[in-house]
């Protein structure tokens, strides 16, 4: 496919990264503090392992060894500190034309740069970076380091110009690169390792019935994917997405078709969403959303 | 771009806010999200269910000044224009005699 020169120039880019770099700061680094109290007991040391020698004996290894005349002698556990890069985070901006039309490519760049500081200030792992909108696209693979030249580069890339929103083609995209990011980009402590996603986008989509598949295999996959609806309200033209309706037309026994309008956010597939209004918000829902998260996967 | 960019999705959306010149016709000015395939027909009877009319007025609908003669899919096409932008529908009743409304 042929690819649209960037946007701007990467001096325009540096310049207006380091401004929403500047600019959410203070936020970046609230987020990161409450990032660190949800991520962080997955970091924690613990008993482990099969060694000659340790602190505390691990009762499984007892029969064998004692059944194989004390030659299996790895009976020990240690405290064992798991590595700390153990989150694999991609973050996809919505590119498509309707973000410049309700005006919310201020606040869609201004989440980008909140977001990965953070998460570089909080070293959680390896962050990759697409933009959306006819089809995804990477930006910045997870076994690349973040940077603020990189986040420079990755802004350049930006045109909010593109006729379509091809959020299913967005989730598939990601699920096959979470895959192969799994596999091929693998930390060392294998169980310890968690896949999150986080979507940026105005929330305007179609097609969430087959979303709504792809979104059962994430969580099959414990791939945890947080939608983020910029819900740029401030311009008086511009109308909630929560206040949106939808036209449906539903087959009925005789066959005949009836008319239906229900408000839009109800057919939303994404379970884990949030409407944000201003970036002040961000870091206070998102984190809220990820503890959720968290808390349901250690219940089951 | 590529043809596969700028092709439309015969099952598309695209959002539309409705308004007209009778004040006592209005349905509020919040978009709404409608398939792009709707013609004059398919709008009339999103517009009257709006307006929880019991007796149905068939309407003409009025985009960028042109009467609306296709679906919205194909003046979207055939005008350069984009499901990303919200379109404005301007809704008048129709003076059209009743077996011509059936046309399109
Ligand atoms: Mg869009």
């Amino acid at each position: 496919t042929t690819k649209l020169p960037p946007s701007m120039s990467i001096d325009e880019a540096r310049v207006l990264w380091q401004q929403h770099e500047e600019s959410t700061r203070q936020l970046s680094i609230e987020l990161c503090e409450q990032l660190r109290l949800i991520l962080e007991p997955t970091l924690a040391t613990k008993m482990q392992g099969d060694f000659r020698t340790g602190k505390r004996l691990n009762m499984k290894r007892i029969i064998p060894y004692i059944a194989s005349q004390f030659k299996k002698d790895k009976i020990w556990m240690r405290r064992v500190k798991p590595s700390k890069r153990t989150y694999q985070v991609m973050i996809a901006i919505d590119d498509s034309k309707s973000m410049s039309e309700s005006k919310s490519t201020k606040l869609a760049l201004e989440t980008l740069a909140l977001v990965t500081k953070s998460l570089s200030l909080l070293e959680v792992g390896q962050i990759a970076v697409m933009k959306f909108g006819d089809q995804p696209e990477l930006l910045h693979p997870f076994d690349k380091p973040f940077s603020s030249e990189v986040g420079a580069e990755m802004f350049s890339h930006f045109s909010f110009e593109q006729s379509g929103t091809n959020v299913l083609s967005l989730t598939d995209a990601s699920m096959r690169l979470f895959n192969y990011a799994s596999t091929n980009l693998q930390v060392r402590n294998k169980t310890d390792q968690r896949q999150l996603e986080i979507i940026i986008s105005d929330g305007i989509c179609e097609d969430h019935e087959t979303i709504r598949r792809i979104l059962r295999r994430a969580e099959e996959e414990k791939v945890m994917i947080v939608f983020v609806i910029l819900d740029n309200v401030n311009d008086m033209k511009k109308s909630s997405v929560l206040d949106i309706n939808k036209v449906h037309y539903i087959t009925k026994d005789d066959g005949t078709m009836e008319l239906n309008i229900q408000p839009y956010i109800d057919e939303f597939a994404f379970e884990y969403y949030l409407v944000v209004r201003n970036i002040e918000e961000l870091p206070q829902l998102l984190s809220s959303a990820l503890r959720q998260w968290f808390q349901q996967m250690s219940n089951t | 771009p590529t043809p596969m960019e700028t092709k439309t999705n015969p099952t598309g959306q695209v959002q539309v806010r409705f308004t007209t010149r009778n004040p006592e016709l209005t349905v509020g000015d919040t978009p709404i999200l409608i398939p792009t395939s709707l013609k004059r027909y398919g709008l009339s009877q999103v517009v009257n269910h709006l307006l929880k009319s019991d007796k149905p007025t068939p309407f003409d609908f009025l985009i960028q000044g042109n009467l609306l003669r296709t679906s919205l899919d194909d003046y979207i096409t055939q005008n350069g224009l984009s499901t990303e932008s919200t379109l404005d529908l301007e809704y008048i009743e129709s003076t059209l005699p009743p077996q011509y409304l059936a046309a399109f």
